[in-house]
């Protein structure tokens, strides 16, 4: 394995479950050169993760301490750990499924609080673990199995979600754009609040199959490649064109949450303890 | 009492030596709430996570008062479902964490219930219960949650503890108690009570001398190595894991290895099972709290837990000085079933604050002769003493209760 | 951003630019998703003939000497099989 790999992974859980073509690992290889360039200690990041296909197949692969929640509740538990040990970091990756379907709440009121942790929304645009069922983020008219006749519900971003919940940074790319995703990974990480990452990847196995007709892994990445320039190869426009980039950065801009939990334990048993010394 | 009687009185719980030894202090008129509240600050607890719901907003009320006063933190979560998820993060980062709902915010909570049981992360969460289903009435008590809060998450293969407190000064010392069950046993503590004890006012005795707490509170201590998960052990006191630390624990919703990780082999689930179940079964005498008048000799034994049982109590004494041989047994352990008290042959009148029976069913099961077990079955309201004794009267003179309005004695 | 994300035609390594790279790949961890072989603008990767440790027909590294180390295999490897890294200099 690479040296990475071997510097903060752990050795037991790689390979990992991930089906041959998927992105999650490669999105994984980009957290953890964000890490690295960052000189943060492994001790000091606690990895955070839910249900799903980003959940199982990235959960225990971090060699530190690491939790995968009930689906959809990644940052309820976060927002008790991140109170009883404010000083680490957390990375709580989780899939468009468990962020932005079930576990939507959660992240709209982590973001409302700025929450000091950095998600990270790994989104294939559909239910990949249980056989590849529409989200709220696959694209419009697609064939899925559980869309045979195209999705007719409309879609949204995440990233709009969170960015009017209050998140203090928000940025979207796909995972042909690996550059990007490191770097805004490092912004995200230096930001003492909620940060939200939302990186599209493919899912050849199933979306592949049911959207694109083909589980070639190649066809997928070519499909995410074409949707982020909004440009297939041969000049036409593609279905969609993503919006990638930093969406809103007030990095460091608002009080973080633990913090202001931990101001008012503060001021309040201060003054309590003031309060007993005169009585 | 009379002398015979109060001499079979019999209250089996660690706050009898406790009360017994504790001296200093101060005595309030207080509320189930306040006095629940205190006894969580008591025992350590510095962070709450829940949704206010009635009755059990005076908790959330209280306890956001006290826990920044003493270092700790309430946060008020978007639904009961984060809450207790909140509690199960906070408490997996080294604080002593506790929830408090009622039934509508309890069923939210059985996808947290199997994260924290099956991870074995301690925490205690509070069911004040009321009548149902769902909102039913909403300012009356009931008992609709027995099976639920034994039966609290999905997929079976565990054991959990559930305990029931009759008063204001009870719930005080039960709710260090459930505290400190959940750190030795590294699970959930449910104190299943009712809107009843929840908001009536009562003398409470409130220690106030730290050395004298300190002696009876278990601490948190932090499990810093491997095994993470002794699976296959039903050993208790084992210290809880921690995140933070570095040790590399991984805490998830699988199937699990002692070193947390998720793997898919039936000798793992066999050994995860063995230590969920077995740490508390093979370990009930730990466990076991109930209260008892008169069993020695009573041909007909009324059954009861929570607000109930206070008229029950008093239903029993009076049908003594009527010459009915009754008795008396309040359980305080619900789960896991004391069935060790249901082993005399008598007849067993089971009042409770629900129609569809439940606490029946566990006494048919566990007494000798299902057939000599009656249902007192009530609902919004308490049962009263004349109910209660023409009840027990009944079963002793003629084998059978006389019908009575609101009373529900079917059980199929 | 060029037409297409992969290249079928490889390139001959501009002069001076290849030979001092060392590719590192790591033949069991390999699930055959084709991506590195694929995004390799020059020649350096190839498909093995025998079935690897976790059941696939991996790539291995067959013409290391052509590699000039732009990293896209190492990026876009999805299972941490790929490291580029300076050859050490020659003494």
């Amino acid at each position: 394995m690479t040296r990475l790999a071997e510097k903060y992974l752990r050795p037991s859980q790689i390979p990992t479950k991930a089906c041959h073509g998927c992105g999650i690992g490669m999105i994984e290889n980009w957290i953890l050169q964000a890490i690295d360039e960052l000189a943060i200690d492994k001790q000091d990041i606690v990895f955070g993760t839910g249900i799903g296909c980003v959940g199982r197949q990235t959960f225990a692969t971090w060699g530190g301490d690491n939790f995968g929640g009930t689906h959809g509740r990644a940052l309820a538990i976060a927002t008790g750990l991140k109170l009883a040990q404010p000083d680490k970091k957390y990375i709580v990756v989780v899939g468009d499924g468990d962020a932005a379907s079930i576990g939507t709440s959660h992240l709209i009121h982590a973001a409302r609080r700025n929450l000091g942790v950095t998600v990270v929304c790994e989104d294939n645009m559909v239910y990949g673990s249980t056989g590849g069922q529409f989200s709220p983020t696959t694209p419009s008219n697609s064939i899925t199995n559980s869309s045979p006749y195209g999705m007719t519900e409309p879609n949204f971003d995440p990233c709009d979600i969170v960015k009017a919940a209050g998140a203090t940074f928000v940025a979207e790319t796909s995972v042909v754009q690996w550059h990007q995703t490191i770097k805004v990974l490092k912004l995200a990480l230096q930001n003492d609040g909620f940060s939200f990452v939302h990186v599209r990847f493919p899912c050849n196995e199933n979306f592949g199959s049911y959207a694109l007709g083909s589980r070639d892994t190649k066809k997928s990445l070519e499909w995410i490649w074409e949707n982020t320039k909004g440009q297939k190869a041969n000049g036409e426009p593609s279905g969609h064109k993503w919006e990638t980039g930093i969406k809103h950065d007030a990095s460091n801009s608002r009080p973080e949450f633990s913090k202001l939990m931990r101001g008012l334990a503060e001021r309040v048993g201060k003054e309590t303890r003031q309060r007993e010394l005169a009585v | 009492m009379n002398e015979t009687l109060a001499a079979s009185h019999r209250l089996v719980a660690p706050w009898v030596d406790w009360a017994a030894r504790i001296k200093q202090g101060k005595w309030l008129l207080e509320t189930g709430t306040y006095a629940l509240t205190e006894g969580a600050i008591a025992a350590g607890c510095r962070f709450f996570g829940g949704y206010p719901i009635t009755p059990a907003t005076e908790i959330a009320e209280n306890i956001s008062k006290r826990l920044p006063m003493v270092g700790g933190y309430y946060v008020q979560a978007e639904d009961e479902l984060a809450g207790m998820h909140m509690c199960a993060g906070a408490s997996l980062g080294g604080l002593k964490a506790m929830t408090a709902t009622s039934g509508p915010g309890f069923t939210l909570m059985h996808d947290a219930y199997g994260w924290a049981i099956t991870n074995e992360i301690p925490m205690v969460v509070v069911d004040a219960m009321r009548v149902g289903p769902i909102s039913g009435i909403t300012g009356a008590p009931g008992q609709g949650e027995f099976y639920v809060a034994r039966y609290c998450t999905h997929g079976g293969n565990f054991e959990t503890i559930v305990l029931s407190p009759n008063s204001v000064q009870e719930i005080y010392w039960m709710a260090i108690d459930a505290f400190n069950l959940a750190e030795r046993f590294r699970t959930v503590v449910t104190i299943l009570t009712d809107q009843v004890v929840a908001d009536m006012q009562e003398d409470l005795f409130l220690p106030d001398d730290p050395a004298a707490l300190a002696s009876v509170v278990v601490p948190r201590r932090n499990n810093l190595a491997m095994p993470f998960f002794p699976v296959g052990s039903s050993e208790i006191d084992v210290a809880p894991n921690i995140v933070g630390r570095g040790t590399g624990v991984c805490v998830s919703t699988y199937t699990h290895t002692p070193e947390g990780y998720d793997i898919e082999d039936m000798d793992a689930q066999w050994a995860q099972t063995e230590r969920l179940i077995n740490k508390i079964r093979h370990n009930k005498a730990e466990l076991l709290r109930y209260e008892a008048i008169g069993l020695e000799d009573a041909n007909v034994i009324a059954v009861a837990y929570g607000a109930p049982s206070r008229t029950v109590k008093t239903a029993v004494l009076e049908a003594r000085r009527r010459g009915v041989r009754a008795g008396f047994l309040r359980l305080i352990t619900l789960w896991p079933f004391p069935d060790q008290l249901f082993e005399r042959d008598a007849s067993y009148l089971v009042c409770e604050l629900n129609y569809d029976g439940q606490l029946v069913r566990e006494v048919m099961r566990a007494a000798p002769d299902k057939n000599k077990v009656h249902f007192m079955g009530k609902s919004a309201e308490l049962h009263t003493v004349a109910e209660v004794c023409a009840g027990l009267e009944g079963i002793a003179q003629a084998g059978r209760m006389p019908p009575q309005p609101h009373i529900w004695t079917e059980v199929r | 951003m060029a037409a297409t994300l992969f290249r079928d035609e490889k390139i001959q390594p501009a002069p001076g630019k290849a030979g001092k790279w060392a590719v590192l790949l790591d033949e069991d961890m390999c699930k055959a998703c084709s991506f590195c072989l694929a995004i390799c603008p020059v020649d350096v990767f190839a498909w093995r003939t025998s079935t690897n440790k976790i059941g696939w027909v991996p790539i291995r590294v067959a013409h290391e000497e052509n590699c000039i180390g732009c990293m896209h295999c190492f990026q876009i490897c999805p299972d941490f099989c790929i490291d580029v890294v300076p050859k050490a200099p020659r003494p």
